[in-house]
């Protein structure tokens, strides 16, 4: 379809972004196994059951987590209208029908689990429901099917594996105690390349995350065709409404002297922690996105 | 979607049209006016999502306009209603059914002429078996249509029946092979 004109470009930086988040992690992760190799025979069995351990969580973690929820799947009967709104996004997305739980509490949130797209199950607390409007909700959703869609629990969970072997080394060095004589890499070397493993990945993981976050907020638009209806949901969930100050600009000013971390500097520390890259960048991009779409149609009317 | 898309977090754009097979229901249905007695509603439509920008405004305005000058001229009517769901319906009513098909893919034609096809969501023939309601909807991401048909009681559907139809109309038809993309469309405006 040659004639087909994109409503949104190609996100190149965000790309680019992501992949050198993931050619880091694979750097640091080769690097890793050679140390474990070289460290012999217990080190490999960690590999093999932390393996263990991830296939299970990828089997399991969909069922865990919604009952760590509270949230239990519904039928069209019993959700109506969240089912057929996910009907027509799905068709729009090119999905098949994921499961659709609801949460019953009074949070505002809404996630996606499943290790695939036939596994995939969306769910929505009462709570987001209640709040926000439908078209609101759609971006939500759509938000979420973008998860689906672009497999982010099976890429998360993949990436996380080497993270979690560190981790258990880090747990459990004393296993390694015996193979110092045998010749092994020695325990601390061992125990260190673990520590700077896991600290480095955690980081890298998080930049991912908040990669993917922006890319599940862009395929939102895409499918529903309204980034503005997603930048409204998250403003109205950030709370962004209320959160215009009341207090007395002088006193605030005060206050600021007792903070240990100025909060400029505490802003930039949070967003290096954070999973989900800050609500205003987020906004700002689907503002950017609304622009692009109202933009490339006066640009067609003019010509 | 492929290896390389997922792992950069997605596509540049939404599923485009599949290769056209809307035509496929007009010698379909001779099979179910003929074989099974099921006649035309004498109404069809397609369903999708307006954008809030000027151009697309403009492109279904001309489509609207073109289809009205023909429809006046086969005694065909169009009418657009938009749902609960912020979705666009636009209605054709026409008791010629080759007529009805040929104006949903002129419809359809346009839209994706502007650049629009990937907002399309479906396109839905409306029957009638005995008194009773049944939709083919045709899926233009999937390029296949699937039975929809309506049960009595609030948005149940009747699996038994449309799975009779599928097997009645697989030769003619292209059918959906994944039951889990026999997405209900409620409150159909035919």
């Amino acid at each position: 379809m040659a004639t087909q004109k994109t409503s949104f470009d190609r996100d190149t930086g965000l790309q680019v972004r992501m992949l050198g988040t993931m050619f880091l992690l694979g750097l640091l992760y080769v690097a890793f196994v050679g140390v474990l190799f070289a460290a012999g025979a217990s080190a490999v069995i960690m590999v093999v059951v932390v393996g263990a351990l991830t296939l299970a969580q990828l089997l399991f973690s969909d069922k865990l987590a919604l009952a760590s929820m509270g949230a239990k799947e519904v039928t069209p009967e019993e959700a109506p209208g969240l089912h057929a709104m996910i009907d027509r996004l799905c068709i729009q997305a090119d999905l098949p029908k994921p499961k659709v739980a609801v949460a019953d509490t009074d949070m505002p949130n809404a996630f996606a689990l499943g290790r695939s797209q036939k596994k995939a199950t969306v769910c929505a607390t009462t709570g987001i429901m209640r709040r926000l409007s439908p078209t609101e909700l759609e971006g939500v959703m759509a938000h979420e099917l973008s998860h689906v869609k672009h497999r982010d629990v099976m890429i998360m969970t993949i990436v996380s594996f080497f993270a979690s072997v560190a981790s258990m080394i880090m747990q459990f060095a004393f296993f390694f105690g015996g193979d110092d004589d045998e010749g092994g890499a020695p325990v601390l070397l061992i125990l260190a390349v673990s520590f700077a493993v896991y600290a480095i990945s955690f980081f890298l993981m998080l930049a991912l995350s908040r990669y993917r976050e922006f890319a599940a907020d862009r395929g939102a638009a895409l499918i529903t065709g309204k980034p503005s209806a997603l930048s409204a949901a998250l403003m109205k969930l950030s709370g962004a409404m209320e959160s215009i100050p009341s207090q007395d600009l002088r006193r605030a000013e005060e206050m600021n002297a007792f903070f240990i971390v100025p909060t400029s500097v505490k802003g930039a520390l949070q967003s290096l922690f954070a999973t989900h890259p800050p609500m205003e960048k987020r906004i700002e991009r689907l503002n950017a996105l609304e622009l692009q779409l109202q933009g490339s149609s006066t640009a067609s009317l003019a010509a | 979607m492929g290896f390389l898309d997922a792992l950069l977090g997605g596509k540049k754009k939404l599923q485009g049209v599949a290769p056209d097979r809307l035509f496929a229901m007009t010698t379909a249905y001779i099979a179910l006016e003929t074989e099974l007695q099921i006649t035309s509603a004498g109404s069809a439509g397609i369903v999708f999502q307006p954008l809030g920008t000027g151009d697309f405004q403009q492109i279904l305005t001309e489509a609207e306009e073109l289809l009205k000058g023909t429809a006046a001229e086969q005694g065909s009517t169009l009418e657009s209603a938009d749902d609960e769901f912020g979705y666009r319906w636009l209605v054709l009513r026409d008791t010629d059914f080759e007529d009805l098909v040929v104006s949903l893919n002129a419809l359809s034609t346009e839209l994706q002429g502007g650049g629009y096809g990937d907002r399309l969501l479906a396109a839905v023939f409306a029957f009638e078996e005995n008194g009773r309601r049944l939709y083919f909807i045709y899926n233009f991401k999937r390029g296949a249509f699937y039975p929809f048909v309506p049960a009595p009681g609030d948005k149940q559907r009747d699996n038994e029946r449309e799975m009779r139809l599928k097997a009645q109309v697989a030769s003619e038809l292209p059918i959906e092979p994944e039951l889990t993309r026999w997405f209900p469309l409620w409150e159909i405006p035919l």
